[in-house]
């Protein structure tokens, strides 16, 4: 049954939403276990710093921030939703952790969470729903039009290699090394509606898409569209889809910092959009974030030619430090700069655990660890 | 007439062995390896039939296997074969118990203290209620009332490690119904050293006795277990992790405690649980944690069953007896269910209900504990332990079938969540 597309809401501009699927694992292996709907069912929770929502299998939960002006407030939210998800977890004697992937588990193992959308979604993808047990980090941005939506929507795209290499935590799939930064985008490319959001001026012409592909029958509601960034009307906001969970939530907020001084800085400059032209490299390009992470190479249609995306970043970040000091993140984005030019992300310290334990069980259980330590005061902000 | 025939084989074989140097003497008994494979194919195609045909759990096959072959019907396994397979079925419920053991987390009870309200009051409740009806309604002794809760207050811990593994259940029901399995145990354990004290006061003139089988036991068993886990875990810290080396270490360690145990005659099933918490609490740089037992020590567990099928003493049933052990049963259900309702930590009613409904099988451990505590004094212990020994019997064909239940009924098994509509 198709949808009508809602109205857009309008949000106030530079709002920011996060999203983080988490994975709930076993204290006895480490492996993942089936544990949302009990934790669910038992929840005793006001909802003060947001939602904690079942997701498509039973081994995966989501967490979703209140609408927050700051990044700070983000912090917040994800810190007061990560004490009560791990106090709920404690008692049900299940760990918590991050990571774009579970490094070992057997997806043919994973079961179906109960409810109509996903059992509607099991009977579409069949196994691909089970493979989909992967975690990413989802940010929303406000904004005040939904013309500036689909601007943004398509001025982001470029930056999406920028996103998956910072948030790059998902280098072991079935038990073994991948040579990925992040494999977890894989598991996302099978499903046909995934991709990049094609090349649309305004709110009017993506309503028409979107009525093309519902009278086509490919789409039924917005939910269908597993674009890597997405407007979502119901929200007023732009959705960036492509990070992979990290190890903590304090990465999480700085990747957030990332997507509200950038939405800034685009909006208030304005550069000119090639989205026809990225739209030939943009496969590519992701690809090569996914692959090499900060050591990508990434194509520029338009100069025609390559560039180091840890050279590109480095820049980036410096242009947006004004931007960042304007919206109060400056300190939560300078805490991606290790990554940047140290490669000190989330798959380096996952492949370092790994060859210190040499097993894969360990790294899953300092990864639990990890999500629920609170960094000593501020350490984040000058690492 | 068939008893000449009998003889027909015998009569030829020495009738050869006059010509032919080679031959052995006529086989008096049947050799351990081929009655452990006559009695893994019986058990197991009997299981398999039964699952596949009626979709009962595989476990009420095995010991309808033994029960069917054994001494009380048609005889084919011999007492004497019984006791020359026991070996083998204690080193299979050693294996499972040390499996319990390990997976017994203590420190689950501090993170969520209702879980511990929950498991006190199903212990109190289950001992007091089955001590209480086998002392006034059935007319036992204080002491043989006493062994008759200490063997049946518990869960059974093979059965239900079986029936999760066989359903593959996953989920809280599942994890609650092993923790309340496991730490019953551990209370039946210490119940029934304490009571072994208890029925020698009441039948030995030697006080000794009363004293020293008990401290015997409590001494003996954690000395094994601590020995045997330091054993596997000073070796296995040398090699590899989840290494097909570290198994190996890890079977040969529970079968040293195995082998130990029968040789001062403290109960094997007591040693490797104690064992298995030892591997499970001692293990701080997660040794053995993620190292499992290979799939194929399951097949142990046809034994296990079979040989408790057989050692099931219907031959002595009555009408009487089997009235009580159905109170008996009865009461224990009451208690179990009734303790759950009452608190159980975090869980909706209904699911903490199944909880309770999973964790009534009774099955080896409390069979092998009646039969330790009746061979003290075989000729009072054995019409003593009546009770315990049919209620066994009885749960052993409808124990794996409630907890298969409650785990279906919770949606945890593959199988119950399919009906749900495509949770598989």
């Amino acid at each position: 049954m198709s949808q009508p597309l809602s109205e857009f809401t309008h949000s106030a501009a530079l709002t920011l939403g996060v999203e983080l699927e988490l994975q709930l694992v076993s204290r006895r292996d480490f492996d993942l276990t089936r544990a949302a709907t009990d934790l669910i069912d038992s929840l005793q929770y006001d909802e003060r710093f947001g939602e904690i929502k079942l997701e498509i299998t039973e081994s995966m939960i989501e967490i979703s921030t209140m609408p927050q002006a700051t990044v700070d407030g983000i912090a917040s939210d994800l810190a007061g939703l990560r004490e009560t998800l791990g106090m709920h977890c404690a008692r049900h004697n299940i760990a918590v952790c991050g990571g774009g992937t579970h490094p070992f588990h057997r997806w043919p193992e994973r079961r179906i969470c109960p409810g109509e959308r996903f059992d509607n979604l099991y009977q579409r993808y069949g196994y691909l729903a089970k493979q989909f047990t992967v975690f990413g980090q989802h940010i929303h941005v406000g904004c005040t039009s939904a013309d500036d939506a689909i601007w943004l929507t398509q001025a982001l795209g470029v930056y999406v290699p920028a996103f998956i290499a910072l948030s790059a935590a998902s280098p072991f799939v079935d038990g073994v090394d991948t040579f990925f930064q992040s494999a977890r985008l894989n598991a996302v490319s099978a499903f046909p509606l995934s991709g990049q959001c094609p090349p649309l001026a305004d709110w009017a012409e993506f309503i028409r898409h979107f009525s093309f592909l519902q009278a086509c029958g490919i789409a039924t509601s917005i939910k269908d569209l597993y674009w890597d960034v997405r407007p979502k009307p119901e929200f007023g906001t732009v959705e960036i889809r492509v990070c992979d969970t990290p190890l903590s939530i304090e990465q999480a907020s700085s990747l957030a910092a990332l997507a509200q001084s950038l939405s800034r800085w685009l909006l208030r400059t304005r550069p000119v959009l090639h989205t026809g032209l990225q739209a030939h490299v943009a496969r590519y390009n992701k690809f090569q974030a996914c692959r090499y992470g900060m050591a990508a190479m990434i194509s520029d249609p338009v100069a025609l030619c390559q560039r180091p995306l840890r050279e590109s970043l480095l820049e980036l970040l410096e242009t947006l430090s004004e931007d960042a000091r304007e919206l109060g993140c400056e300190h939560w984005l300078k805490a991606l700069l290790p990554i940047v030019s140290n490669d000190a992300g989330d798959a380096a310290w996952l492949r370092a655990r790994h060859l210190a334990q040499g097993n894969l069980n360990d790294v899953v259980r300092e990864t639990a660890e990890r999500l629920l330590t609170q960094p000593t005061h501020k350490s984040w902000e000058h690492s | 007439m068939l008893e000449n025939l009998g003889k027909l084989p015998r009569l030829l074989w020495e009738s050869l062995l006059e010509r032919l140097i080679f031959l052995p003497p006529f086989p008096e008994r049947i050799d351990s390896l081929a009655l452990f494979s006559l009695l893994l194919v019986v058990g197991l195609l009997i299981g398999e039939w039964l699952h596949a045909h009626a979709r009962w759990p595989k476990v009420i096959g095995y010991v309808l296997a033994g029960t069917i072959f054994g001494p009380a019907l048609l005889g084919w396994i011999s007492i004497e074969a019984l006791a020359q397979a026991r070996p083998m079925a204690d080193a299979a419920l050693g294996l499972l118990m040390m499996e319990v053991g390990r997976r017994l987390d203590l420190s689950w009870l501090g993170r969520n203290p209702e879980l511990l309200r929950s498991t006190l009051s199903d212990i109190a409740l289950s001992f007091l209620l089955i001590f209480a009806f086998a002392l006034l309604l059935v007319g036992l002794s204080p002491a043989w009332a006493a062994a008759t809760a200490a063997v049946t207050m518990a869960s059974a811990p093979a059965v239900v490690l079986l029936t999760v593994e066989e359903s593959k259940a996953q989920g809280q029901v599942t994890e609650r119904i092993i923790l309340h399995t496991a730490i019953g145990s551990a209370a039946s354990f210490v119940a029934f050293i304490i009571v072994l004290g208890i029925v020698h006061a009441e039948h030995s003139e030697d006080w000794l006795n009363a004293l020293a089988h008990p401290l015997w036991i409590a001494i003996g068993a954690p000395l094994i277990a601590w020995g045997a886990a330091r054993l596997a875990l000073g070796i296995a810290g040398l090699l590899p992790k989840r290494s097909l080396a570290q198994v190996f270490v890890l079977i040969a360690s529970a079968l040293l405690a195995v082998g130990i145990a029968r040789m001062l005659a403290v109960p094997v099933f007591l040693t490797l649980f104690v064992m298995g918490i030892l591997l499970a609490s001692r293990d701080r740089h997660q040794t053995l944690r993620y190292t499992q037992l290979p799939e194929g020590h399951w097949l142990l567990a046809i034994i296990l069953f079979v040989i408790v099928g057989a050692s099931l003493p219907w031959q002595d049933f009555t009408w009487l007896t089997g009235l009580q052990a159905l109170g008996l049963l009865v009461v224990r259900a009451i208690a179990k269910i009734g303790a759950l309702a009452w608190s159980g930590g975090s869980l909706p009613l209904p699911k903490r209900l199944l909880v309770g409904i999973g964790i009534q099988p009774l099955s080896a451990t409390a069979v092998f504990m009646a039969y330790e505590i009746a061979s003290l004094y075989p000729e009072i212990g054995r019409s003593a332990l009546a009770l315990p020994l049919f209620s066994a019997a009885i749960m052993e064909l409808a124990g794996p079938a409630l907890c298969r239940l409650a785990l279906r009924k919770s949606g945890e098994t593959e199988s119950g969540a399919a009906s749900k509509g495509g949770i598989a």
